[in-house]
Formats: structure tokens, C-alpha cells, sequence
């Protein structure tokens, strides 16, 4: 094992990092809006919007993300329709379907999560807020919501993880963040070892680093029930 | 669909190879998973520091990499030694069949880890103290007592963990295992369509899924008789 490998690997694979952290962020926003509008239909109790949700969270959960950003990045240019559309400019580069399909993977794990800490509250604070007046937007936003946030961070947090992890699939539609230049290197010098282990060190890093911050968010939220 | 004709005992025996994948993988990731849990159990030290590693690296890196790690990674070492007897070889490697298994098998394995270790402990002391004064012994105790306790509260998880194995059977075609991945890109590139060739992978992948989330609610219908009320 020369170390030198190693030296000359690690900064070419931390160059792909902003690449890594374009992707995590973007799809993290995107995939926490469609995560809240499932989440809306989910508890709006009209089964026409209730299923449709329930049917997308059932597919997307049901399928590789690997077989999705295939089908959208090889599958979708297949109809002209889409090559006509506005949607386009996103969908010719690899860059923008990593992003669509991370974000609609997202969103399905992340609205079912949110509905866990939606369905944990309390109902007596809710009647409490019918009491006092509050209309049903009003008890959602002042008494849900932040109760729900608090419970539903954790889990939030191990959903952020997962969706790091899941950015390393963007190299297999030729896009170069970090595991993309990492399988470069490899196929340069052939040091498998030196080169996926200094970055399996990295991405654990930055894991641990995610989990800090979560743990640091859910003290502050915590902080009035701290005795 | 025209297009889909001819393909489709392809889309068969590659559907075939995932689930071989999926079943050899299944009982390394349960094997993985029960050691794992029992070296954070035990007083040992250095088992408790090998365990936590374990769960620490394979939880908190790519799935892709590790599938990467382990077949370059055996590639390397196996020619390496193949080299020493005979150094004309050029290159020799473990299948990608068995390096994909092994690699997503460990991955799942640490978070079944977690799994079995909350589930043992989730055993009612009280349950335990009763079979004690039953006169049983410690092998009577963990297979009438601790196995059909905790497998009542590990089964939720490990059907998460059972469809992440299946998702992730997915990324061994990178290493080149001719499954469904690889049909649908070869069926592309003869007949031109490829949604209708990955939707298929995708709508496969989905029956899988839908057979996994329905028997583990079978499993747990059965686990779970004894504490239903009466009507």
C-alpha cells in the first residue's frame, strides 16, 4: 500500500465534493416541498387526494433509486413530447435528473415521516385550539407543526444520511462528484483499496457531521422541555 | 410493448439472478446482523469496538462504494496472489454474483445489527424470570422464550431491511452480474426504446417489493396470534 496514491487521490475526490453538496441540498429542497404537499394530501381526508399519494410513496419506496434515475435520465428522452417540453433544458443533463429523481425519492420517505410526527400529536392541544377559536389552518400551523417538527426531526435526520449516501449514484450517469472521480482514480491506478476507503472515510465523516447537526437542532427545538 | 418481445425471457432469468442475490443475501445479512448484535452484547471490549466500526463505516458510506470496495478490492488481492504462483495471469476476480452479495449484505447487515440488538433487549425481564422458575435452561430460554419474543418486535424493521436488500440487489449490475439493469440497456440498444425498457425493470422491482411487504404482514399476523383479543 503506497501512501502516495492516497496524497495525490484525496484532494481530486474532495474537488467532486461541492458537486456532492449541489446535489444533496438541491433535492434535500425540492424532495422537503413535495414531501409537504403529499403530506397535505395525505391528511386532507378526500380519498381522491389521499390515494394518489398513498400509491406514489408505495412506488417510489418499492423501486431501486438506481432503476429510477435510469428511467429518467435513459427512459424519458424516448417520447418527443418531453423533448419538445419546457422541461427539457433539465432533463438532457445528467445534473438536473439526479436532481428530479434524489428530490420525488425524497419526498415519498419524507412525507411519511412527516405524517408520523403529524399523527403523534396530541389531540387534546388541538380540541384545546378549537376552544380557544383557532381555525383548522390556524391549529396547523401554530400547534401541529412545530409539535411535529420536534418529533419528526430525527428521523428527518436519518433521511438527510440516506440521501448523501444516494448521491454517490449520480457517478453512474457520468456526473463527477466524489464517487464518480473515485471509480476515475481507480481505473487509472488500479488502488482500489487506497482510493474507496480514503473516500468511505470521508462520506463517514461527513455522516457523523450530519448527525452532529441534527442532535445540535433537536436541543435548540427541545430546549423549553429541558427540566 | 411490441418492442418488449422477445425480451422477455431475458427479463425472466435476469429476474431469476436478483432473486438468487436477494435469498444468498438475505442469510449472510441475517448472519451479519445476529453476530453483530452479539459482540455489542457481550462484555468483550474489542468486540464491542469491532462492532460499533462495523456499524459506524457501513452505515454512514454508499451502498455503490462498498459494492465497488469488495469486488475491485477482492480483484486486487486475488491477483496479487494468483501472480506469485504463476505471473502470466493478468487478472482474476471473485463472480460479481458473490461479491455484490456479500457487499450489500454486509451494508444491511449493520442496520440489522441495530435491529436484533434493540429487539433482545426488548425482551420482558419478567418473561425471562418466569422461564427460570419453570426450571428451564439457557438454551430452553433463548428458544422458547427470547427468539419468539423478539422476532415479534424485530419483524417491522427487518421488512424494511428485506426491501432495501432487494433495492439494493440493483447496484450489482455496475460490477457487470447480468441481471435486469443489463437486459434493459442491451434491449435498448437493439430496439431504440428505452423507457419501456427500464419502466419493466421498474415495474419487476415493484412485484418484488409488493411480495416482500405482503408476507411480512403475514409473518406478522402469525407472530403476533397470541396477543390478539378475543372478538
Amino acid at each position: 500500500m503506497s501512501a502516495q496514491i492516497i496524497i495525490d487521490a484525496l484532494p481530486r475526490m474532495l474537488g467532486g465534493m461541492v458537486l456532492t453538496f449541489q446535489l444533496l441540498l438541491l433535492s434535500l429542497a425540492a424532495g422537503t416541498v413535495i414531501a409537504l404537499l403529499l403530506l397535505l394530501m395525505r391528511i386532507s381526508g378526500r380519498w381522491w387526494l389521499s390515494w394518489p399519494a398513498q400509491v406514489y410513496f408505495y412506488v417510489f419506496r418499492g423501486t431501486p433509486i438506481l432503476v429510477q434515475i435510469f428511467i429518467i435520465y435513459y427512459g424519458l428522452p424516448q417520447f418527443d413530447w418531453i423533448r419538445d417540453s419546457v422541461f427539457w433544458p433539465i432533463l438532457r443533463d445528467p445534473f438536473g435528473c439526479a436532481i428530479v429523481a434524489l428530490s420525488l425519492n425524497v419526498g415519498a420517505y419524507v412525507s411519511e415521516i412527516f405524517r408520523g410526527g403529524v399523527l403523534s400529536v396530541e389531540r387534546g392541544l388541538l380540541e384545546a385550539g378549537a376552544a380557544l377559536g383557532m381555525s383548522a389552518p390556524q391549529r396547523f400551523v401554530h400547534i401541529t407543526a412545530p409539535l411535529a417538527i420536534r418529533i419528526a426531526l430525527p428521523a428527518y435526520g436519518n433521511e438527510v444520511i440516506s440521501l448523501l449516501k444516494s448521491t454517490a449514484l449520480a457517478s453512474t450517469i457520468t456526473l463527477a462528484d466524489m464517487t464518480g472521480i473515485a471509480r476515475t482514480i481507480v481505473a487509472e491506478t488500479f488502488a482500489p483499496y487506497q482510493v474507496f476507503l480514503s473516500l468511505a472515510i470521508v462520506y463517514v465523516t461527513l455522516t457523523w457531521f450530519i448527525q452532529r447537526s441534527i442532535r445540535y437542532i433537536e436541543n435548540v427545538l427541545g430546549r423549553y422541555t429541558v427540566r | 410493448m411490441d418492442a418488449l418481445s422477445g425480451w422477455w425471457d431475458d427479463y425472466f432469468w435476469a429476474s431469476v439472478t436478483v432473486a438468487q442475490v436477494f435469498v444468498c443475501s438475505l442469510v449472510f445479512m441475517v448472519v451479519f446482523g445476529l453476530l453483530g448484535a452479539a459482540a455489542k452484547q457481550s462484555e468483550n471490549a474489542l468486540a464491542n469496538n469491532l462492532a460499533n466500526a462495523y456499524t459506524v463505516f457501513f452505515r454512514g458510506t454508499p451502498e455503490i462504494l462498498v459494492v465497488l470496495l469488495i469486488y475491485f478490492g477482492s480483484a486486487v488481492t486475488l491477483t496479487g496472489i494468483a501472480r506469485l504462483f504463476d505471473p502470466s495471469i493478468r487478472f482474476v476476480d471473485i463472480p460479481p454474483f458473490w461479491a455484490g452479495t456479500i457487499a450489500i449484505a454486509l451494508v444491511v447487515g449493520s442496520y440489522a445489527t441495530e435491529t436484533f440488538r434493540g429487539a433482545f433487549n426488548g425482551v420482558n425481564p419478567g418473561s425471562i424470570e418466569a422461564a427460570r422458575a419453570l426450571g428451564m435452561n439457557k438454551v430452553q430460554t433463548f428458544f422458547y422464550i427470547r427468539i419468539p419474543e423478539m422476532w415479534r418486535l424485530a419483524l417491522p424493521p427487518f421488512g424494511n431491511h428485506m426491501l432495501s436488500l432487494i433495492k439494493d440487489t440493483a447496484l450489482i449490475s455496475i460490477i457487470g452480474l447480468n441481471e435486469m439493469l443489463f437486459v434493459a440497456k442491451q434491449a435498448t440498444s437493439t430496439t431504440g426504446k428505452p423507457f419501456t425498457m427500464y419502466i419493466v425493470v421498474g415495474l419487476i422491482y415493484l412485484a418484488f417489493s409488493s411480495v416482500i411487504t405482503f408476507s411480512v404482514m403475514i409473518l406478522e399476523n402469525i407472530a403476533n396470534r397470541h396477543t390478539r383479543r378475543a372478538p
